[in-house]
């Protein structure tokens, strides 16, 4: 057993000298804690991307995790934790679901760290009775996108125009989903009665799923007009079924979130719309008003950044100055 | 329970005497410390109070899914639905809460009601139906997610009582109650596992079947009441997240089955069963957790911490093995 105290002995040679060169961190002051669902995803790729730039910018330090996948809600709440043993001064979160980072949020409430909800993904109602304020929330309004969506199909057909359209929505009981599909049905009543919507439903944010139901719904109005689908994947899917159907010049298609998929798909004259995110910005502009919130001057509650609907037209012209933000 | 030397050292004499009767191999003791001691001089947060209940806290749910797994992976046997129940127990819990207005003892009981059912069912097809753990299990983690989502409708069910709320956010003393039922069923588990008859028979069955039955063990019935405590282990560890975040996440756990088997295995626990004790794994629980925090705190991305947590793993059976295969040659 001689040997195993004497290889103890030289891990703990081997540990002092480790520790002798490790140079201690020394906690920054004025940090802002950055939080994401996860980075393995271009859309919160580009978005981290905003918020290096943007702190560049307006000169302030901040630190960026992110849990391992969008599904790990504990993983996330611990992270979220740990984040707080810096004291940030403020931290600025992108919570999985509505409540799972809520006992850390209340916690940096109380330690007098400014809590802001990037993308969206706190439930008001919530937050009233957990007794949290929020500083602002930052992020897309989807029934604005929805309505963008609406808007190019009126334009391209007509205020005129008559037919049958589908709309597919996201994940049943996701939020972000119904705003998509409300704000595209209820403007595009507004604009053009004749477009009906026949079916609106839930597509599960699943291409294949997206799919199918298109092929239904093609076999049930053979004369279908329009497809609005809530995110890009499921507008990708309808494509897959309107063209194996012969039917790609009847139908107009549009999507929703400008992933490369989409613009490639647009670009290659399948796709015809998407109105198109621009998390860059929400991630630079989330910083920028941080900033402007612990300086003491006043931010808007609710922060909407502007979507942009991205057509081939657009895409070739390259014209459009918010096309820089389409990562 | 490990091989003896020939001529005991003073040294191997001390560290049998003091630590072999704790049921651990002192590796991982060391290994946990030496984490620790790196951690604190990296990050000037991690020395601390309330970084300290950070860690427990983080560890809560996947100690107590680990304490199952060693029970299970001592035995000789493998549950796979652990996190999927969990996700399924905290789901049950809140809908029989909020949505059936149940007083809050009910609702905490229909979490580890659940999961105990979850566990049974387990129990039964493995040793009635003849059907392998690894694919019951497998179909559970399956079947209980599923249940999960269809009960949630897919979202998560907001709003506990406040005693149930306290469950999870109370802090009697500063410690939070997550921490302490941990603390608490850790070192029950740890009783019953090392100095109880059911302990003995439970590492019986995963040192030899046979020679168990032969001995007069009831080893079917033995395997049912394991599953069904798995599963209401399980139970408990969905009672602690849904406590924790006052809703009941129907994607809670996810995963959670993989890196609990981790920690179990980290601590010493045998993979084919017949060894293994609660007070290793909670060790390898929290070699993992201060990994992840540390990291964490560290601003380490969490791709590189599944790469430690991995390499950890291996390292952890390595040393493990060798210590073994040394102690035999002599």
């Amino acid at each position: 057993m001689q040997p195993f105290v004497a290889k103890m002995n030289r891990f703990t040679l081997a540990l002092g000298v480790a520790m002798a060169f490790a140079a201690p961190a020394v906690a920054e002051d004025g940090e802002y804690g950055v939080l994401m669902k996860t980075l393995a995803n271009p859309f919160w790729g580009a978005m981290a991307q905003g918020v290096e730039d943007g702190a560049k910018e307006a000169g302030v330090k901040y630190f960026l995790q992110a849990a391992e996948s969008d599904q790990a809600a504990e993983p996330q709440l611990n992270l979220c934790n740990t984040m707080l043993e810096r004291k940030p001064v403020a931290m600025i979160t992108a919570a999985i679901n509505s409540t799972n980072l809520l006992p850390c949020l209340k916690a940096a409430q109380d330690a007098g760290i400014k809590v802001v909800d990037l993308d969206g993904n706190l439930d008001q109602a919530v937050l009233d009775k957990e007794g949290i304020k929020i500083t602002f929330r930052i992020g897309s309004d989807n029934v604005a996108a929805g309505a963008q969506g609406a808007d190019y199909l009126v334009e391209k057909l007509g205020k005129e125009a008559k037919g049958p359209v589908l709309v597919i929505e996201g994940l049943s009981g996701n939020v972000t989903g119904q705003r998509r599909a409300q704000g595209f049905a209820a403007r595009l009543k507004e604009l053009a009665p004749g477009l009906e919507v026949v079916a609106s439903l839930p597509g599960d944010w699943d291409r294949g799923k997206a799919a199918s139901i298109t092929n239904d719904i093609l076999t049930r109005n053979p004369d279908l007009v329009g497809i609005f689908a809530a995110n890009d994947g499921m507008a990708l899917g309808a494509v897959e079924a309107v063209y194996a159907a012969g039917k790609g010049d009847q139908v107009t298609i549009i999507g929703v979130d400008g992933n490369s998929d989409a613009v490639k798909s647009i670009r290659d004259g399948r796709l015809n719309a998407s109105v198109a995110q621009l998390p860059y910005l929400v991630g630079k502009q989330a910083v920028e008003n941080v900033k402007k919130a612990i300086a003491g001057e006043s931010v808007t509650a609710d922060i909407a950044v502007p979507t942009l609907v991205l057509t081939k037209d657009v895409l070739d012209a390259g014209k459009e100055p918010m096309l820089q933000y389409v990562k | 329970m490990t091989h003896e030397t020939a001529q005991p050292g003073l040294w191997a004499r001390a560290q049998r005497t003091s630590v072999e009767q704790l049921h651990i191999r002192l590796e991982s003791f060391i290994v946990l410390i030496v984490l620790s001691a790196i951690m604190a001089v990296l990050s000037p947060f991690f020395l601390s109070l309330s970084n300290f209940l950070n860690i427990l806290l983080a560890t809560s749910t996947i100690g107590v899914l680990a304490i199952a797994a060693t029970y299970v992976i001592g035995s000789g046997g493998l549950d796979l639905s652990l996190g999927s129940v969990m996700g399924l127990s905290g789901v049950a819990g809140a809908y029989v809460a909020v949505n059936l207005g149940a007083p809050s003892p009910v609702g905490l009981a229909a979490c580890i009601l659940a999961g105990a059912a979850a566990g049974y069912v387990n129990g039964q097809l493995i040793t009635r139906a003849f059907v392998p753990a690894f694919i019951v299990t497998l179909g559970m983690l399956g079947l209980a997610r599923g249940l999960a989502l269809v009960i949630s409708d897919g979202r998560v069910i907001y709003g506990l009582p406040a005693v149930m709320v306290y469950v999870g956010q109370g802090r009697p003393l500063g410690i939070p109650m997550p921490v302490i039922i941990f603390v608490v069923t850790a070192i029950f588990a740890h009783c019953l596992l090392a100095y109880s008859k059911f302990g003995r028979h439970t590492m019986a069955l995963g040192d030899s079947e046979s020679a168990a039955r032969a001995a007069g063990i009831r080893v079917e019935r033995h395997r049912r009441i394991l599953y069904t405590l798995s599963g209401a282990l399980a139970g408990l560890a969905g009672m602690l997240f849904m406590a924790r975040i006052n809703s009941g996440d129907p994607t809670a756990g996810l995963n959670y089955e993989l890196t609990a088997i981790t920690a179990a295995i980290i601590g010493g626990t045998n993979l084919f069963g017949g060894r293994g004790s609660i007070l290793g794994t909670m060790i390898g629980a929290l070699i993992m957790g201060v990994l992840q925090n540390g990291l964490n705190l560290l601003a380490v991305q969490s791709y590189y911490q599944q790469m430690a947590i991995g390499a950890v793993l291996i390292l952890a059976v390595f040393i493990d093995q060798y210590q073994v295969r040394k102690e035999s040659r002599v």
